[in-house]
């Protein structure tokens, strides 16, 4: 501790190097805290999404197949399950192409909210299930093309009406938020009772069904059991509950680990590099005062030491400040996945690689300092 | 012309005394090499996807898919695809039918070689024979499905990624086996994609649509007349694209994230191989104060002093940017990645590298405004009394 002062003024010798050692250990600790943010973060939320809640597809293809809505009783039935919704996927656009959104039609039955991760407020809730052209609408959709509640929204859907266009219309009741990583940003929810009814084609089917049930450690005996009850059917099913899909989607990511240890290694190399090269410059520059602090009884040891001390400051404080940068930046960075958090654990991964990053760069210029011979360094010839 | 020839003189200078730190030129190179290296790395997955999708598109096809929609979520019923036979605009094959095909497809489940984890893939019934109607299609073994059994053909890719697509080896769809009878290649795509009789594919999945079509034109100009046909047919509720604007259409929002990814990654590694080289140049710029002073006080110019400086900065970014290139080809192109499922090969093009080394320069130029401002400055008097 009584060496702090040394170190202090050993680093503001020439501030303007110090500031730009520390701004670029800041930004190489920012790009490590976004990137490793982003794949933990993605991990932590798959690891989080709800085992209670069941989503039962077609065994054929769970992207794309339809089920028929007569499954919906015998899956009622099925001991554990608390309440299933029928639910069918839909695209639409809004006055131009490229302004899309998802649908999701669902039967508005009792506490239907409950087997899905939307969080609605009661009375839209309420609103919802009287009108049957109604439409609840997530946040951020609202946001971006300024609905209000009440207004009348047309939307050209990718389905037909009976009436033979695609232009279909359904009133703001609400909105809602979505607490799922992986359930799309741009979503709205209609009513499948009214969707089914007007539409021409595939009239009766459903893209899966949504089930909630009472306790998330019978998810798997549930699963079985569903799928056993429809297995040799003509209507096979698959069902998995939202955290196995979520995990089973991460994998499907694929390569990003291998970019990401290159980026985060590359970033590191570089880093190295410029951090050693400036220090070496630095102690020549500080002969003359490395030989006086010697003269004056400092063992090597300590010398060598005070070098890496300085190393480190600079280092630590640098990776704090860049992986704070790097937690106000996730949110940004990450936009294809809504509230993700920096995790713990990459913070503390960041901090103890940038010790390790500062102990290395330093060893050479501490070894130089250390060994310096003081009768020549005070006589005036630098080491070269 | 004064501006210039002392410019020249200083510059001269200047890079005659770089080799006497080796430190700070490596410093700058190797920071320039990193940030260069990654940002066309990065750029090459966005390009080799894009480049792998437009493959083989041709610019006599069309796709017609239902309004709005594409892929999986186009529908074309039967009675449509009847219709869209009979339309003028299409070119008739040798036998006198339209050379119009239909396409089912039904995204099914793989599992990875190595890591066991689940990746979906196009599993597409087609009305054609596939190696008559795509010349780039060939078989490498066994033999193409036959119209009216469960066969399947899988491309290579998929033998090499996944498991279960060995010949002979089968998979349930719908209740029933599926035989793989053949292996074949596309091109040099990477994607796994399976084939199969549309006809069968439909009646095992009770499917009464088709997801799209894909029909060659006349000539170039057919393709209003097949778009007015189709436009004023009142039971078709359909719309036709040119296949390569269908196809980048279909790329667009993954590419889009590929470049974010790069742009965003590339100019945090510019910025902090900035930093490391305005560093190295200050500390350059501190060692040959007296020089530059001496220089002042002799007649040189501010100006060409400073000029010098920044000129020395664009210089020393071009080395690390040829080697960020040159990395990049070496270790990246053509190896092949599959993020989101979607296998491609990295493709760096030449378009890449003179995007990296224009990235390189900017960095040079940015980052050697204020060296060369401290340059330019030099307080004639103060620097040459000091030590």
């Amino acid at each position: 501790m009584k060496y702090l002062p040394l170190v202090w003024s050993g680093l503001w010798r020439k501030p303007g190097r110090t500031i730009l050692i520390f701004l670029q250990v800041s930004v190489a600790f920012a790009l490590f805290g976004v990137l490793q943010g982003l794949k933990t973060g993605v991990a932590h939320a798959a690891a989080a999404a709800r085992a209670d809640l069941l989503i039962v597809h077609s065994r054929l293809s769970s992207i794309a197949q339809s089920l028929p809505l007569g499954l919906l009783g015998q899956i009622r039935t099925v001991p554990g399950v608390k309440i299933a919704i029928p639910v069918e996927l839909s695209f639409g656009t809004w006055q131009d192409p490229s302004q899309g959104t998802g649908v999701v039609a669902v039967t508005p039955e009792d506490n239907w909210q409950e087997a899905f991760t939307y969080t609605i407020a009661p009375q839209y809730l309420e609103a919802f299930r009287k009108s049957r052209t109604a439409m609840l609408v997530r946040d951020l959709v609202a946001q971006k093309y300024g609905w209000k509640i009440g207004d009348r929204i047309p939307l050209k859907l990718i389905v037909t009406q009976q009436n033979g266009t695609n232009d279909w219309a359904f009133e703001v009741v609400g909105t809602f938020t979505d607490s799922d990583v992986g359930g799309g940003r741009y979503i709205v929810i209609v009513s499948y009772p009214y969707f089914d009814e007007a539409r021409v084609l595939k009239k009766g089917t459903v893209n899966h069904f949504n089930v909630a049930i009472s306790d998330p450690k019978l998810a798997a005996p549930v699963c079985d059991a569903i799928d056993r009850r429809f297995a040799n059917s003509s209507h096979e099913t698959k069902t998995e509950s939202l955290r196995e899909m979520a995990q089973a989607n991460m994998q499907a990511i694929g390569d990003f680990d291998f970019l990401i240890r290159a980026v985060v290694g590359s970033v590191l190399v570089a880093l190295l590099f410029a951090t050693t090269t400036m220090m070496v410059q630095s102690i020549h520059e500080r002969t003359p005062e490395f030989a006086v602090v010697k003269t004056l009884g400092f063992s090597d040891r300590t010398v060598f030491l005070l070098v890496l001390a300085e190393a480190l400051l600079i280092f630590v404080s640098g990776a704090v400040f860049g992986l704070g940068l790097a937690t106000l930046a996730l949110p940004l960075a990450a936009r294809f996945v809504p509230g993700l958090a920096m995790p713990a654990v990459v913070i503390v991964a960041g901090l103890l690689l940038g010790m390790a990053v500062a102990l290395v760069s330093a060893t050479i210029p501490a070894m130089l300092a250390a060994r310096l011979r003081v009768v020549t360094a005070l006589a005036g010839h630098h080491a070269a | 012309m004064r501006f210039l020839r002392e410019f020249g003189a200083l510059l001269r200078l200047s890079l005659s005394g770089a080799r006497q730190r080796p430190g700070s030129v490596v410093t700058i190179i190797i920071g320039v090499t990193c940030a260069v290296g990654v940002l066309v790395s990065m750029l090459a997955m966005g390009s080799g996807a894009r480049r792998q999708v437009l493959a083989g598109a041709r610019e006599d096809h069309v796709v017609i898919n239902s309004h709005g929609a594409s892929g999986i979520m186009s529908s074309i019923p039967r009675d449509e695809a009847d219709t869209v036979r009979g339309l003028p605009g299409i070119r008739k094959g040798s036998d006198g039918k339209p050379l119009v095909e239909f396409q089912s497809v039904l995204p099914i489940e793989a599992r990875r070689r190595l890591t066991g984890a689940r990746i979906f893939f196009p599993l597409v019934g087609v009305t054609g024979t596939p190696t008559a109607s795509d010349p780039d299609l060939h078989l490498t073994e066994g033999r193409v499905f036959r119209p009216g059994l469960h066969e399947l053909i899988a491309s290579r890719p998929c033998v090499r990624q996944f498991t279960g697509f060995g010949i002979g080896d089968t998979r349930s769809i719908g209740g029933v086996d599926w035989t793989i009878v053949g292996h074949f290649e596309q091109g040099d795509t990477q994607q796994c994609g399976v084939l199969a009789d549309a006809e069968i594919l439909m009646s095992t999945i009770n499917s009464n649509t088709y997801n799209q079509a894909t029909a060659t034109l006349e000539s170039p100009a057919a393709y209003a007349v097949l778009r007015g046909a189709i436009e004023g047919a009142p039971t078709l509720h359909l719309e036709v694209r040119h296949e390569i604007e269908a196809r980048e259409e279909g790329i667009k929002g993954l590419n889009g994230l590929l470049n974010f990814a790069a742009f965003f990654v590339g100019s945090i590694m510019a910025i902090g191989a900035m930093l490391g080289a305005v560093n190295s140049l200050y500390s350059m710029v501190d060692a040959r104060r007296r020089e530059i002073a001496t220089l002042r006080a002799i007649g040189f110019g501010g100006a060409p002093v400073g000029a010098a400086v920044l000129c020395e900065s664009l210089l020393l970014s071009i080395p690390g940017a040829l080697l960020g290139v040159i990395l990049a080809w070496v270790l990246f192109h053509r190896m092949s990645v599959s993020p989101f499922g979607f296998s491609f090969l990295l493709d760096v093009t030449p378009r890449l590298a003179v995007i990296g080394v224009l990235w390189a320069l900017a960095m040079g130029l940015l980052g050697g405004l204020l060296p060369a401002l401290r340059a330019a400055r030099v307080p004639v008097t103060t620097a040459l009394r000091a030590t």
